[in-house]
């Protein structure tokens, strides 16, 4: 199943909208909706994600093994039974690192040409 | 909740699969995030939920399709690949629909539908008639179809509807030229105004154009792109070399851009001249002026215009109109009487839309073409029937997938979507490889169409729009079938239904026997089409002539060119006629003005002694000016008196020849010799004593009756011509006797040029090039539909064959004989067959009416033609029925029931 997961550059740049449902799921997985709120928690509302965009962006995501569905929930105690819930793998945490590198890298640039101050 | 049900509905914008898998979720966080707008008590933000789910809705829904899309057509492919049989055999038939019809579509649109390459070629008008071509002298009546140079200059000067106006020379001149003092070539040029380039809005792509600051004699000359390059080999030291023409030297000023060939479709100039140099490109006649005392004008141009802005074309044809009759009353002021002045007057001009330009070959080709579309059409039909069928029998092959995609939660949206996809996948499949079969199909196409046709060679949008329409229109109908099938069959049935394989696959084989039946009725009318014309084509082979056609050539020599004034034209023609005649290999020649079925021809107004014509249009006759032993050269039998000889010279008595039709028509019955015919024209009377009679030959046209028709002596003519064709019978083949003529009209000067020399036999076969071209090709539409049908009809009765393996089984163990099995099938095709003929037999005599004017000694109902296309068809029919009727002949009854 590794053999067939294409190396993570090749995915990248990540979308805006993938690159924070990534994020969302890196500490925890979560459904859609607390996905949502994450990335607006995290973003102080600037960035909200519509629905559509989500699980359009979590359909191709799936495809692409960077998240899974999950068969139960993560939290036994809050149990939704229609909910469905989604978790990072292996593959998908490489390729937000790699694109956390690859935004990185491109923000030292930026700060070498003195483009953007050295301390924000 | 008013509100989840509308975020809901606009759910329906992402297509089935994404709905069903996420559509909950979305509902479930949408409601979510708007309850929690609600609870805060803010409307802003209630709104700007509203606003970012539509938003993301209308953004990703059209990703979505795209997504589901492509993973149809990925599993099209992969099924189709797997069943690779079936997809070659798609493929192929599809290419061969398309292909026919693509190929013959693309000739269509370079001669019918194509416009001029052009600056807005939508704006062109012409004031002649788009199908005329070459010149003719003397009086005309109704709507014009060329004009004269005196009448274009005048028009231009005075007609004011018109932003621009230009004439050029309707037909092509064959040139001797000589390049940069090079060895003398043959080039086509067409003398143009100078105003011709300006007025098409087609500017040089190299240098410039000829324009009237070019002076009164501008010895200048613009050249196409395919010249440049097979002359000059694209080099820009083309522009200032020097075409020599006779005595004058033209520079090259200009090269055209590829695609421009001019305002004639099927013509393409090596070279543009200067109108006002014709004195010196064509000596001998002034063709600038129009003389008045002659009474006779030589009309030689067309004539185009763009109108000016808010001008309409009904306004510009008065407008030109009242010019025209102007000049008309000037030039035909000196007519005799009133009546006759009135009568010449009877001249009108017609403006019409000129986005396609002039073509002389559009009224032969255009009704074929369009007839042969139409056959192509039905060949398609045919093509998409049988695979139709194909898909069908797949679709009831695979009840069992569709039903268990069904049971997992496919729609049927979902399952029409995909049948629908794996058609259009084969169909553009078909289509592409259609697009290649075109390009080969139209060269051939090309070479049936006379060799002086030149379309272009580029396909353009249209043809490739009408390619992809064809496609998808195949695509459609080729999924329709099992889609409607998919529809009606529902998911637990098509479970069960694999087990026993009898309810769908019976309905199927039902809809299949219409299907062939359907197919069969559409290949009669082709079948029978093809005999029809193939049998026209053999009759006008067979067309009797009046004279022996083998053996037979004709040379045209254009001594008014070469420089020879009308009084010294005869003594040249009989110089040359005596050096033809020595010619070793030569039995006899003689020659007129325009030999035969070289196309001209001349004619005036008769009063025939002792005849009293019905009304006006029955007193013109047709006429030649022959040479002596013109009879004898061809052939043609005297049937009383005698022929034109040599004693018939300038001083000697008038006499003339009349033939059997002119006999018939003006003498009925009372013997002609020594009667009078006078020739008439303005206040030009020529009387000429009838010497003989000879019998009917024809002249120009293998079709319709023999015109009747007098011969007066070349020494006595009517009107000098200024070319003569000699009529050559040779002793062997006569194509070999070309070049000891072309250097017997050599040794008498070298100057004079041989612009035709053909055998009879060849001129003939591209006077039926038309017929040949729609003979061959229905003949092979219609065996195309034959093979189609046939393996339509072979596809169902092997498919029943199989079905019924348990029955034909049961019957063989019931003691059934293998000859009564065979019966059986053999009953059952004949009666599909049956039926499709005689749906066939209706469709072809209601529709064959229609090919009625391109028929030449046979009825469309001709008995032959129909007899021959349905036994062939019944006989095919038959032969392929042979194969399943044998295999259920041979059906073993334990087996069968083991099969069971």
């Amino acid at each position: 199943m590794m053999a067939d997961l294409p190396e993570p550059e090749s995915l990248l740049p990540l979308s805006p909208a993938a690159f924070h449902i990534l994020v969302a799921l890196a500490d925890r997985d979560r459904h859609g909706y607390s996905i949502l709120q994450d990335v607006a928690a995290r973003t102080d509302g600037k960035v909200v994600l519509s629905a559509a965009t989500l699980y359009s962006s979590i359909r191709r995501m799936l495809e692409q093994g960077l998240v899974t569905e999950l068969r139960e929930s993560p939290d036994p105690g809050n149990h939704d039974e229609r909910r469905r819930y989604y978790g990072l793998t292996d593959h998908g945490r490489r390729v937000a690192m790699a694109e956390a590198r690859r935004l990185t890298a491109m923000l030292a640039q930026a700060r070498e040409t003195g483009l953007i101050p050295k301390k924000l | 909740m008013r509100s989840i049900r509308v975020f809901e509905a606009l759910l329906r914008c992402f297509p089935g699969p994404f709905r069903r898998e996420y559509g909950d979720e979305m509902v479930r966080t949408f409601s979510q995030e708007i309850r929690g707008a609600r609870e805060r008590g803010s409307r802003r933000e209630q709104w700007a939920v509203w606003l970012r789910s539509a938003a993301g809705i209308f953004q990703t829904a059209p990703q979505e399709h795209l997504h589901v899309i492509r993973q149809d057509v990925r599993y099209a492919v992969r099924t189709l690949t797997a069943q690779p049989g079936f997809t070659a055999v798609a493929v192929l038939s599809l290419a061969l629909g398309i292909g026919a019809n693509v190929a013959i579509f693309s000739i269509v649109n370079s001669l019918l539908l194509g416009m001029l390459p052009v600056r807005n070629p939508e704006e062109l008008v012409m004031l002649t008639d788009p199908g005329a071509r070459g010149m003719w002298t003397g009086v005309t009546t109704g709507d014009r179809e060329l004009m004269t140079y005196a009448e274009f200059a005048q028009l231009r000067d005075e007609a004011g509807a018109f932003s621009a106006l230009m004439a050029s020379q309707s037909g092509l001149s064959r040139l001797q030229v000589r390049v940069n003092g090079g060895e003398a070539e043959e080039v086509q040029g067409r003398m143009v105004s100078a105003e011709y380039f300006d007025t098409l809005g087609a500017p040089a792509m190299l240098g410039r154009t000829y324009r009237d600051t070019d002076g009164a004699k501008p010895a200048v000359a613009v050249i196409s792109h395919a010249f440049w390059q097979r002359r000059f080999g694209g080099r820009p030291e083309a522009l200032g070399a020097r075409i020599a023409l006779r005595k004058t030297v033209f520079t090259v000023i200009g090269v055209m851009p590829p695609p421009f060939f001019g305002e004639t479709v099927g013509d393409r100039p090596d070279v543009w001249l200067p109108l006002a140099m014709q004195p010196e490109i064509a000596p001998g006649r002034d063709l600038l002026h129009d003389d008045p005392s002659r009474l006779q004008k030589t009309a030689w141009l067309h004539v185009f215009g763009r109108l000016k802005p808010g001008v309409h074309s009904a306004e510009a044809e008065t407008a030109s109109n009242t010019v025209f009759q102007r000049g008309l009353a000037a030039f035909y002021s000196g007519a005799a009487t009133e009546e006759v002045r009135r009568n010449f007057m009877n001249q009108r001009l017609r403006v019409r839309a000129a986005v396609s330009g002039a073509s002389g070959i559009r009224d032969d080709f255009g009704g074929p073409l369009t007839l042969m579309l139409a056959a192509a059409g039905v060949v398609f039909l045919i093509a998409c029937a049988n695979l139709g069928n194909l898909m069908l029998a797949r679709a009831t092959a695979r009840t069992r997938e569709m039903a268990v995609r069904q049971a997992l939660g496919a729609g049927r949206g979902d399952l029409v979507r995909q049948w629908m996809t794996e058609a259009l996948v084969i169909a553009l499949a078909g289509g592409a490889a259609g697009l290649a079969a075109a390009w080969a199909l139209r060269a051939g196409l090309l070479m049936l169409v006379p060799s002086t046709v030149r379309l272009s060679e580029s396909a353009d949008a249209r043809v490739l729009a009408f390619a992809v329409g064809l496609s998808v229109l195949a695509g459609l109908l080729l999924g329709l079938l099992p889609s409607l099938r998919t529809i009606r069959v529902d998911a637990a049935a098509g479970v069960k239904e694999q087990s026993r394989g009898v309810t769908a696959s019976a309905r199927w084989l039902r809809t299949g026997r219409w299907i062939v039946a359907g197919q069969v009725a559409l290949s009669l009318p082709l079948l029978v089409g093809a005999g029809l014309l193939v049998r026209t084509l053999d009759n006008l082979r067979r067309v009797d002539v009046g004279f022996e056609k083998e053996k037979l050539l004709m040379l045209r020599v254009d001594v008014e060119s070469a420089g020879y004034e009308e009084p010294r034209r005869q003594a040249v023609f009989e110089r040359l006629h005596e050096r033809v005649r020595r010619i070793p290999g030569v039995q006899s020649a003689s020659y007129s003005p325009h030999g035969l079925f070289l196309g001209g021809d001349s004619g005036d107004d008769v009063e025939v002694e002792g005849y009293t014509p019905r009304d006006e249009n029955d007193r013109s006759s047709r006429y030649d000016q022959v040479g002596p032993g013109y009879f004898a050269a061809l052939g043609v039998p005297m049937k009383l008196g005698r022929p034109i000889t040599e004693r018939d010279h300038a001083t000697s008595p008038k006499v003339c020849v009349i033939n059997e039709a002119f006999a018939k028509k003006f003498f009925a019955g009372r013997n002609p010799i020594g009667l009078h015919v006078t020739q008439v024209f303005a206040q030009q009377r020529n009387r000429f004593q009838v010497v003989g009679v000879a019998g009917n030959f024809r002249k120009n046209r293998l079709r319709g009756e023999i015109e009747h028709r007098y011969f007066i002596p070349s020494a006595q003519p009517v009107d000098v011509p200024e070319r003569v064709t000699f009529v050559v019978r040779t002793a062997g083949d006569a194509a070999s006797a070309i070049p000891a003529l072309r250097s017997a009209i050599r040794a008498e000067d070298p100057n004079l040029p041989v612009t035709a020399a053909r055998p009879l036999t060849e001129l003939l076969e591209e006077r039926m090039a038309q017929d040949r071209l729609v003979a061959e090709l229905s003949l092979a539409f219609g065996v195309t539909a034959l093979l189609l049908a046939a393996i339509g009809l072979y596809g169902v009765l092997s498919y029943g064959v199989a079905r019924r393996t348990n029955e034909i089984g049961i019957r063989k163990a019931m003691g059934a004989r293998e000859s009564s099995v065979v019966a059986m099938i053999l009953r059952e095709s004949s009666w599909l067959l049956a039926g499709g003929l005689g749906a066939g037999f209706l469709l072809a005599f209601g529709s064959l009416r229609w090919i009625e004017s391109l028929l030449f000694g046979l009825a469309p109902s001709d008995p032959l033609a129909y007899a021959i296309a349905i036994l062939l068809l019944g006989g095919v029919g038959l032969a392929a029925s042979w194969a399943p009727a044998r295999r259920a002949a041979r059906v073993d009854p334990l087996v069968a029931i083991r099969y069971e």
